[in-house]
């Protein structure tokens, strides 16, 4: 299939090729901008139980925070009680004068006030410019107060929105002690963020420690979802570090590793029956573990047995259009990928950003070595100018790709209207959650089961019209 | 946070100049990125890294705009142009958007490149004989105050640099000014009963700064014989402006905004004496009334039982100082006490003719923050709350019973813009206090299990 508006048609290896050289490099300034470094910093550092996160900067930058990640997704839906989103202010006068001076009296009244575990002070783009020397601050501060006071350099231009995860990681490392003794049977899950709470989608998470559980290891600590300080000084204490998405964790569990000596399990996303199984042995084994595990992976499996001799029977033969570029993220669409094949259906994934590749570099290289390579096609709706936002010109294209195959069915979410039967992924409905592990796979069955069994019932006009325009076809 | 008064039972400890808040109010940018999106058929080029982009959303969000009409770029700022200057990139990102079908683009530009000492002006005027469109900068970096000041920076700019000054003068007409300086998460729908107003009293509105406002509007702004300012949160410069500049005298200045029957009346009665319509305004000052009461006769709401209850206001001026006659005289609540986000001098000074007025000493926190909210409120003990759903974690432990979520709400979704001015906005505040008051009376558990 060959269209004007396609811009790449080849293979994941071929995708990481281009973007290695540059080939693939977005020609448009303003086109995609994901989040800046300080909120993915700021992220990973709320997700620490009774921390104060000191943002060194104007008020602009932590209000984002504020409202939508403590207030709406902490407090309003994860029962987080409001934690403070602490910020020194800078105006003029600072930017001219210095901010240091203030920054040290907000970190001891951060302490007075709150009362925290931890303090860390988050620079943002006005300290960072005008050298206010944060780490200095921070040592002096940890003197003063009782609790330990770190410093992260998140300035926003600083680097992309994957360096302030990393950074943010490679901080809390700072805090994690030499251990006192190895808690056998006992592991770290790395790479979560977002809020005291555990990991972006609580269910996922669930699963995975459902699995464990019944396996008979225990969790330390969920890094950083929701884990206490305590806990992380702990965290050298447990025989191993897995990963809750090899994408996020990895880098804290390669750097845990080389610096500890922890050993890191490189699993990808537990999506459908070979990678869960996969995941659950990458952890017990390594404990000596593995035959709990596979009576847990057996048991689990006749569980699901209906439900996985429907999927083979479902997507057996077809074309797999996976398009999860934005959200819920391009790993998942690769990991559904790789489960698309795994019960008969050929994987053609769509607008995965080149922009994704070239940030989720390492991710990439492991997918690939583990087998998984499905067809990619980026298509020109993708580089458009402006930002990310439901665009008519990438639906018309996903109508056209969708045209140009047989025996089709779209993984996406239902925001989308291609002609064909479409399996509504989105995380946001928590009626079909979670997507990992065995319980995942009967919620995706279902999923797919509604697809396939409701494809001749009309689609809404008015959402279609809502999203692309009412000249929308 | 500026300033704490012991004025009553929930009297705090006076305030110092604190060095770590927790805000309630945004930055210059956004609030600037706030108005620039009120002016339709343009774009909004932000010169900042990437994360200042989100506050653009937030702007976008609150203005209401349709991402099928209004383009919002970034030039996505890293090292390099923090380093050796990003006019360059800045350049190149305008002549990207060089065909896209609007009358103007906004260039604003945030606080790295701000610091580093690019400029705006400079590149827009070069580019300016490239692009069909007008290139307008507004110099807005986040550390130039709160989102207030920045909606004062972005109307400053937009008045001196499009507003034609013809000295022709539109008989009995308006300039609305700073309409989304309000915390009224639908405040559009508080402009449109404005309009309403006016348009029955038969004044025309010369311009809107800003929402949905074409160019054209904005450049006959001094056409406008009046101005009304709808914020006691920002605007007022915009109006010294207009009056210094092209004469345009300000209307219903001082007195609060039109929440309440009485606020409605005070402020309908002073718009009917300046544009000769006093009989039209009785007449609606009395319909109005009218169906207030007797819509609350027919749906008879039982949220009325809460005679001389302690309640708090914790909202920003525009809302919080009208509510504070509303809660006090409709709802026949007592305020202990009065937290709002700004501290202008002329939000202080309107407060006090307020409570003085009504009689009340309540606590009074101007400038107030998360923090210094919770502590107060843990002092005065309220038992209603109006505020937003901050302060519903807020004053978590503090055994209030009824948290009305009235402004910045995170969950309630209104697709229909609801006002707070005027008497539909009164019907629209009590309709918030009765579901507070129903989902506190529902039944959070079962006494046993039914047998089917």
């Amino acid at each position: 299939m060959e269209n004007d508006f396609i811009v790449f048609h080849g293979d994941l290896q071929q995708l990481l090729e281009k973007v290695e050289t540059g080939e693939m490099i977005p020609r448009l300034q303003a086109s995609h901008a994901p989040m800046c470094k300080f909120f993915t910093a700021y992220y990973v550092i709320s997700g620490i139980r009774h921390v104060v996160p000191l943002v060194h900067g104007p008020t602009g930058c932590p209000l984002y925070m504020s409202d939508f990640v403590r207030t709406r997704e902490c407090c309003e839906t994860r029962g987080v009680p409001l934690e403070p989103t602490a910020c020194t202010t800078l105006d003029e006068s600072h930017v001219i004068y210095g901010g240091e001076g203030k920054l040290l009296e907000a970190a001891k009244e951060a302490y007075a006030k709150y009362h925290p575990d931890l303090i860390v002070i988050l620079s943002c783009c006005c300290s960072g410019i005008i050298g206010d020397d944060v780490e200095s601050i921070a040592r002096e501060a940890g003197k003063l107060v009782g609790c330990p006071v770190l410093a992260l350099r998140s300035e926003g231009f600083g680097g992309d929105f994957r360096s302030g995860y990393e950074d943010a990681f490679k901080l809390i490392m700072d805090l994690m002690e030499p251990p006192e003794t190895k808690r056998k049977g006992t592991i770290n899950i790395l790479g979560a963020r977002w809020g005291p709470n555990p990991t972006e989608f609580t269910w996922d998470l669930d699963e995975i420690e459902r699995l464990l559980s019944d396996i008979g290891i225990r969790v330390n600590a969920v890094i950083a979802g929701g884990c206490t300080v305590e806990q992380i000084r702990h965290a050298r204490e447990v025989e191993l570090n897995a990963s809750w998405c090899y994408d996020w964790g990895q880098k804290l569990g390669d750097l845990m590793q080389e610096r500890f000596g922890v050993p890191y399990s490189r699993t990808g996303q537990p999506y459908g029956p070979t990678a869960t199984k996969e995941w659950l042995l990458g952890v017990a084994r390594p404990l000596g573990m593995e035959e709990k595990a596979l009576e847990v992976i057996e048991r689990e499996m006749r569980e699901v047995e209906p439900e996985l001799a429907y999927m083979r029977q479902a997507l057996e033969g077809r074309t797999a259009v996976i398009e999860i570029s934005e959200f819920p993220g391009p790993i998942r669409a690769l990991s559904l990928a790789r489960m698309a094949e795994e019960f008969g259906a050929h994987p053609v994934v769509i607008n995965v950003h080149p922009y994704t590749i070239k940030e989720r570099m390492p991710s990439i290289k492991y997918i690939l070595e583990t087998g998984v390579n499905p067809e990619i096609i980026l298509t020109k709706g993708l580089f458009h100018l402006g930002s990310f936002r439901s665009s008519k010109e990438t639906e018309d294209e996903l109508e056209e790709i969708v045209r140009g195959y047989d025996n089709v069915i779209f993984f996406g979410n239902s925001g989308r209207f291609p002609p064909c039967p479409v399996v509504n992924l989105t995380l946001m409905n928590p009626a079909f959650q979670p997507q990992y592990g065995f319980r995942g796979i009967k919620n995706i069955a279902a999923l797919v089961r509604q697809a396939l069994e409701n494809e001749n019932l009309p689609r809404s006009r008015l959402f279609r019209g809502m999203l692309y325009g009412t000249s929308a076809r | 946070m500026e300033q704490v008064r012991d004025k009553g039972p929930a009297g705090t400890a006076a305030g110092s100049l604190d060095q770590c808040t927790d805000p309630y109010l945004r930055c210059a940018f956004n609030g600037a990125a706030q108005t620039a999106l009120g002016v339709s058929r343009s774009a909004l080029l932000v010169h900042s890294p990437q994360g200042c982009e989100y506050l653009v959303n937030n702007a976008f969000a609150s203005q209401e705009c349709d991402y099928m009409e209004t383009v919002t770029l970034c030039t996505k700022l890293c090292v390099d142009e923090i380093v050796h200057g990003g006019e360059d990139l800045l350049a190149r990102t305008i002549r990207e958007a060089k065909d896209l079908p609007i009358s103007v683009l906004f260039v604003l530009s945030a606080c790295g490149p701000e610091i580093v000492g690019d400029d705006i002006v400079a590149v827009c005027e070069t580019v300016q004989p490239e692009v069909k469109f007008r290139l307008l900068p507004i110099e807005c970096a986040g550390f130039r105050g709160s989102q207030y000041d920045g909606i004062d920076i972005a109307l400053d700019t937009m008045l001196r640099k499009l507003v034609r000054g013809s000295g022709e003068k539109v008989p009995g007409s308006v300039c609305l000014i700073a309409p989304h300086a309000n915390a009224n998460p639908t405040w559009p729908a508080d402009l449109a009963w404005v309009r309403q107003v006016l348009s029955r009293m038969g004044v025309p509105v010369v311009a809107t700064l800003a929402h949905r406002t074409p160019l054209s509007e904005i450049e006959n702004a001094a056409s406008a014989e009046a101005s009304i300012v709808l914020s006691h949160d920002a605007g007022q410069k915009a109006a010294d402006y207009l009056f210094a500049t092209y004469g345009t005298e300000q209307v219903c200045r001082g007195i609060p905004l039109p929440i309440g029957m009485t606020n409605t009346q005070r402020w309908l009665t002073a718009l009917g004496e300046r544009f000769d319509a006093l009989e039209t305004a009785e007449e609606m000052v009395s319909e109005g009334e009218r169906m207030v009461m007797e819509t609350c006769r027919r749906k008879w709401p039982m949220a009325r039982f809460l005679y001389r209850v302690p309640a708090a206001i914790v909202a920003d001026a525009t809302v919080g100082i009208p509510l504070v006659r509303f809660v006090t005289e409709e709802m026949e609540m007592t305020p202990r006490l009065v937290a709002l986000y700004s501290s202008q001098r002329q939000v202080r000074e309107l407060l006090d003719r307020e409570l003085e007025s009504l009689g009340l000493s309540p606590g009074v926190v101007l400038g107030t923050d998360v923090y210094r909210t919770r502590k107060c409120l843990a002092d005065a003990r309220p038992r209603v709350v109006f505020g937003s759903t901050i302060e519903r974690h807020a004053s978590e432990g503090l055994g209030i019973p009824y948290v009305v979520e009235v402004v910045r709400m995170m969950r309630q979704f209104r697709l229909i813009d609801r006002e707070y001015f005027g008497y539909g906005g009164i019907l629209n505040l009590f309709e918030c206090v009765q579901n507070e008051w129903t989902m506190a009376w529902r039944s959070k558990e079962k006494r046993y299990q039914a047998k089917w």
